[in-house]
This record gives structure tokens, C-alpha cells and sequence, in this order.
């Protein structure tokens, strides 16, 4: 039996040094990018013209955040061997099934900022203010869930405190991304995406053998450590309690997160495909393979630090590395908060400098003087509206939950959006608040789901099974493939799911938002007489500064007026 | 199983290897091309 509560830690000044060096060199990073003169369009989205290498770490750094490493060691050790499969794969397809959408995205909106910037263009106000507000509000979160992390593990791995932990994660973040904005936010991804990968590289395959080696696995079995399920990689329980409900997810966080959004606008067009694919086996081997210390967790017979699961990553780092492997483990953990909590704010203050601010004043009188300010102002405010909610012990779950759903439910209609021309900005609406009124009281059994009620929640689940699976293949293959494979998914899955999905709630919840935002939204569009000219999309989101290294096309009234002619709800 | 469960367990660090080498040949590539064409890399 490993030492479970005794585990090596930096001592003061190490953890000290460490960051200074780290939050130091990305700070160097960051003013050897800034400019006297930002520019407005470029602290969103850098030009529209970021090369591979970059965009690639970008895109991997944002996605690897601390809670997805200790998600996946979580779910090695609860659900064995498949766990970490059942978290990192889906998450990672995610990336690779949104990249065809991406594509058409930048397509119709080649100079946008926010999705929610196009949503506007689209439909109009409150099918932006749906998309803008769950943005901030899914950075927010982010970012505090960040915030504490950090805290955690500088507060486990070193004498300082949680609450010092949690300022100088804070400082040292919004420290160098405040001047340079979402230029800083890439760039330093890729010094953070070394040290992730790198130390991920190290750091398993180190812990594995001081541990034990092969060894491990029988004696684990034979000391009844694991179960014949947590043993099989065909576990009917990771797939039922971690897997599934993760595949409803994926999609809505992929389409409602800005983070991709921001990044999918700044990388060449050309370079959308590899920079996913590429993003996508990173982020699916990096946290698969972090989620192996959460198994061999499990095969040790290792019982989490205070009981809670979350402490596994460090606790296996604290017990089996020596110092310098430690502080590389640390620099990973550190690494992947920090990319992430930069990405969010970088992408909450686009969302108020274009949505809030930009669009308000509308794009021919936005200041981009003003709008810089309104971005590094914004920063500031969420970054102590974070610390706020991770010093306060705020319970960020049901917020989580429910902007989780909101992600959900704007999923088809928003890629209906971008594709058929009859959805309005009423089904739009309709649909997204119909899935959320539906989605809530199954997440949280509001009412029991027996008898008709029951059934009804599994069929409409069992259509949102056939959504989901058709807006994949509808990216990559079209329309005909997607609606054969979307109606024969429903129908191959009914006689499984009904009488059987009412005991998985959270499974149920996100495919019953899938199906009544795809019924509500296709019922009020399929005989809409609309036609929208999706062209007039990119002449309403261009660039807000005269100063942008790339001219746009026409902006102002002349557009507002082609686009109302073009929308007719 | 212990050898298939090794294997399990070791061929995640090596794919990350993998990307952590093409990010960074990325990388470069993207500096080096800025550099010639005389603008910023970002």
C-alpha cells in the first residue's frame, strides 16, 4: 500500500521561483508582442491570420484546463481502465467534430469576432444576447473554476495558503494578458503547451514505473482493488455515467464556448483542418494520458487526500515524483490553468468590446480607443468577480449545469443557422427557451419520471440521440447522409432507451434539449417563407479599427439595411 | 493483461511526444516564415 496522506512538497521558496519564473516568462512573452498602439480588432482575434504551430497550441493549451486533467484521473480511478477514455476521446472528437462547422463559420463571417457577433448578423438581438450572455457567463465560471484549482494545488504542494494561491494565480494571469489581449492568450499558449506536454511526456510513464510497473496491475487485482467492470474497457457504467452524457455534451460546449470561436476566427482559413485534427489528438492523448495516474490510483489501492478525487493528480505527483519531476508536474498543472484562464478572459472581454459595446453603438461609431478600455476594464472586473466566487466558496455547479444546458440548446439552432436559410430569429428563440424549459425539470427531477411522463422523456431522448449523432455526420458528410444516419440512430436506439434512459437523468436532460430545440426550431422554420442571403453576414461583421492591418468591405447603415432586406422576421 | 495494460498506459506519453514535436516544428516554421516576409508572428 502506497503512503496515501504523506507526499512530498516544494518547499516556499521553490513554488516561489517556479512562478515568477513561469507567470515571469510569459509576461516577457507578452510585452515582446505589445504594441504602443493595440489595436481594437487584434486584441480579439489577432489578425485573422495566425499561422499552424500557433494556432495548434492555442487551440490544445485552451482545452487542456486543470479540472480536465483531474476530471480524467477521476475517472480512471471511479470507473477503471475505460474511464479516462470515456472522458478524453469524447472531448477530444469534439474539437474534431466542430472543425467542418468552423469551416463554414469562417466562411460566411471570415472577419467576425464572437459567434455571437454573427448570431446578430444572422437573426438579430436576442439570439446574440442567448449566445453573448452564456459566453460571459461560461468564462466567468471557467475562470473561477481556474482560480481554484490553482489555489488547491499551490496549497498542496507548498506551505502557502489556498487564498494566496488563488491572488497570485489571478495576478499572474491577468499580469500579461491584460495589454495584448487574445495576441498575448495565443501566443503564450504555446510556452504553456511545451510545458504541458512535455511534463506529460515525463511525468506518466515516471510515475508508472516508481510506482511499481507492470507489477501493479496484478497485485492490484489480487489485493480486490478493482472490480471485474473497473477492469474491462467495455464498462456499461463508464459509458453509461461518464461516456454518454459527455458525448450530448461535447457539441454544446464546442459550439457555446468562445474560447473555440476565438480561435477559429483568428487561425488562416486554410489551416482550419490541421490545426483541429492536430489540436485533437494533442488534447485526447494528453488528458487520457493524465487520466492514467487516476488508474493506477486505483490498481494501488490509493485513497484520495481528504477523500476528495480531485486531489489524485497531485497526490500521485506528491507521492512517486522526486523534487524536480515534482515542479515539472506542477509547471503542467500550472500550465493548463493558466492557458485556459487567459483564453477566457481574452474571450470574455471580445464579447463585451464587440457585442456589448461594439454593436450597441453600432460598428461605424465604435471608438476603438474606447472599446480597448472596455476590454482591459472588462478583464479586470471578471477577474475579481473569479476571486470573488472562489474565495467566497460560491458553488459554481448549478451555474455550470445551467449554462451547460443553455450551450446545449443552442446547438442545432445555431448550426441550423448557418446553413438553411429559413430559421428565424423567432424559432431560433422559440427553441432554445422551449429546450431549456424542457431540459431543467428532467436534469433535476423536478417531477418523477415514471408512467407517461417517463416514456415521453425517453422518446424525446431518444430523438435527441438521432440529433446529436445527425449534426455529426452532418458535418462531414451533408444532409442526406445526416438524416439517414440521425433516423436510423433513433430508431436502432429505441428499443433500449425507452423504459431504461429515466434512471440516467443527466443523459436524458441534454438529448431531450437536443430534440425540442431541433422539433421546435424545424416545425417553425420548414414553412417559413425567409430565404436569408447568408452573404451579407461578412459585410455586418468586419473589423471595428480603420487601423487593422486588413481592410473590410462596407460597414454601417448601408449594411444593416442589406441585412434587414435580407431577414424577414 | 499486465503486458496489454502496460502498453495501455505508456502509448498516451508517446503520442503527446508525437504533437509536442509537430506543434513545435509548427512553431518555428511560423517564425521563421514571419521573419522572412518581415512581419510580426502574431
Amino acid at each position: 500500500m502506497p503512503p496515501a496522506q504523506e507526499i512530498n512538497q516544494l518547499g516556499i521558496m521553490a513554488v516561489v521561483l517556479l512562478l515568477v519564473l513561469f507567470y515571469g516568462g510569459t509576461m516577457w512573452m507578452s510585452v515582446g508582442i505589445s504594441r504602443k498602439k493595440e489595436n481594437a480588432d487584434g486584441y480579439m482575434t489577432a489578425g485573422n491570420n495566425i499561422g499552424f504551430g500557433i494556432s495548434a497550441a492555442s487551440m490544445t493549451a485552451t482545452w487542456i484546463w486543470a479540472s480536465s486533467m483531474y476530471a480524467s484521473a477521476t475517472a480512471g480511478y471511479t470507473y477503471g481502465v475505460s474511464g479516462p477514455i470515456h472522458y478524453g476521446l469524447w472531448g477530444a472528437l469534439m474539437i474534431l467534430f466542430i472543425y467542418p462547422f468552423g469551416k463554414r463559420i469562417r466562411k460566411v463571417a471570415p472577419k467576425a469576432h464572437t459567434l455571437a457577433e454573427v448570431m446578430y448578423a444572422r437573426h438579430g438581438r436576442s439570439s446574440q444576447l442567448m449566445l453573448a450572455g452564456s459566453n460571459v457567463l461560461g468564462s466567468l465560471i471557467s475562470l473561477t473554476s481556474n482560480f481554484i484549482a490553482g489555489g488547491a494545488l499551490i496549497a498542496m504542494l507548498s506551505p502557502l495558503s489556498f487564498g494566496a494561491g488563488i491572488v497570485i494565480v489571478a495576478a499572474g494571469v491577468l499580469m500579461y494578458t491584460l495589454w495584448s489581449g487574445f495576441r498575448a492568450s495565443v501566443l503564450t499558449d504555446f510556452a504553456q503547451v511545451m510545458f504541458m506536454l512535455g511534463a506529460a511526456v515525463v511525468v506518466i510513464p515516471v510515475v508508472f514505473f516508481v510506482a511499481g510497473g507492470p507489477g501493479m496491475f496484478e497485485a492490484g487485482v489480487a489485493a480486490g482493488h478493482v472490480t471485474p467492470d473497473q477492469g474491462s474497457f467495455f464498462s456499461s457504467d463508464a459509458f453509461m455515467n461518464q461516456g454518454a452524457p459527455y458525448i450530448a455534451a461535447v457539441l454544446a460546449y464546442a459550439i457555446g464556448n468562445q474560447t473555440i470561436a476565438q480561435r477559429l476566427f483568428s487561425v488562416r482559413e486554410d489551416l482550419i483542418k490541421p490545426t483541429f485534427v492536430t489540436a485533437t489528438i494533442g488534447y485526447g492523448a494528453t488528458v487520457i494520458g493524465i487520466g492514467m495516474l487516476g488508474v493506477m490510483a486505483l490498481y494501488l489501492g490509493v485513497e484520495p487526500m481528504n477523500g476528495d478525487v480531485n486531489n489524485l493528480v497531485p497526490q500521485m505527483a506528491g507521492t512517486y515524483l522526486g523534487p524536480i519531476l515534482l515542479a515539472l508536474a506542477f509547471l503542467m498543472i500550472i500550465g493548463a490553468l493558466s492557458s485556459t484562464a487567459d483564453s477566457d478572459l481574452a474571450a470574455l472581454s471580445s464579447i463585451v468590446m464587440a457585442d456589448m459595446y461594439g454593436q450597441s453603438v453600432g460598428r461605424d461609431k465604435a471608438n476603438p480607443k474606447t472599446m480597448l478600455l472596455v476590454g482591459r476594464v472588462s478583464m479586470i472586473v471578471a477577474t475579481a468577480a473569479a476571486l470573488y466566487f472562489a474565495t467566497a466558496q460560491f458553488n459554481i455547479l448549478d451555474l455550470l449545469v445551467f449554462v451547460g444546458a443553455l450551450w446545449g440548446c443552442l446547438v442545432f439552432p445555431v448550426i441550423a443557422s448557418f446553413y438553411w436559410p429559413k430559421v428565424t430569429n423567432a424559432a431560433f428563440t422559440a427553441a432554445v427557451i422551449a429546450a431549456l424549459v424542457a431540459f431543467l425539470p428532467v436534469r433535476f427531477e423536478w417531477i418523477p419520471f415514471t408512467g407517461a411522463v417517463g416514456l415521453g422523456v425517453e422518446l424525446l431522448a431518444t430523438v435527441g440521440i438521432g440529433v446529436v449523432l445527425g449534426i455529426m455526420a452532418f458535418g462531414f458528410f451533408g444532409l442526406r447522409p445526416a438524416v439517414v444516419i440521425g433516423g436510423l440512430a433513433t430508431v436502432v436506439a429505441a428499443p433500449f432507451t425507452l423504459f431504461f434512459l429515466r434512471d440516467y437523468t443527466v443523459l436524458s436532460a441534454s438529448l431531450v434539449a437536443y430534440a425540442v430545440s431541433f422539433l421546435v426550431c424545424y416545425l417553425m422554420s420548414f414553412r417559413s417563407k425567409q430565404d436569408f442571403d447568408f452573404s451579407v453576414i461578412k459585410d455586418v461583421t468586419g473589423d471595428f479599427d480603420n487601423e487593422a492591418p486588413v481592410a473590410t468591405g462596407a460597414v454601417g447603415s448601408a449594411e444593416l439595411a442589406t441585412r434587414g432586406a435580407g431577414r424577414t422576421d | 493483461m499486465t503486458i496489454g495494460l502496460t502498453i495501455y498506459v505508456l502509448m498516451w506519453p508517446v503520442i503527446v511526444a508525437a504533437i509536442l514535436f509537430l506543434i513545435a516544428r509548427g512553431f518555428f516554421r511560423d517564425v521563421s516564415e514571419a521573419k522572412k516576409e518581415g512581419r510580426p508572428v502574431i
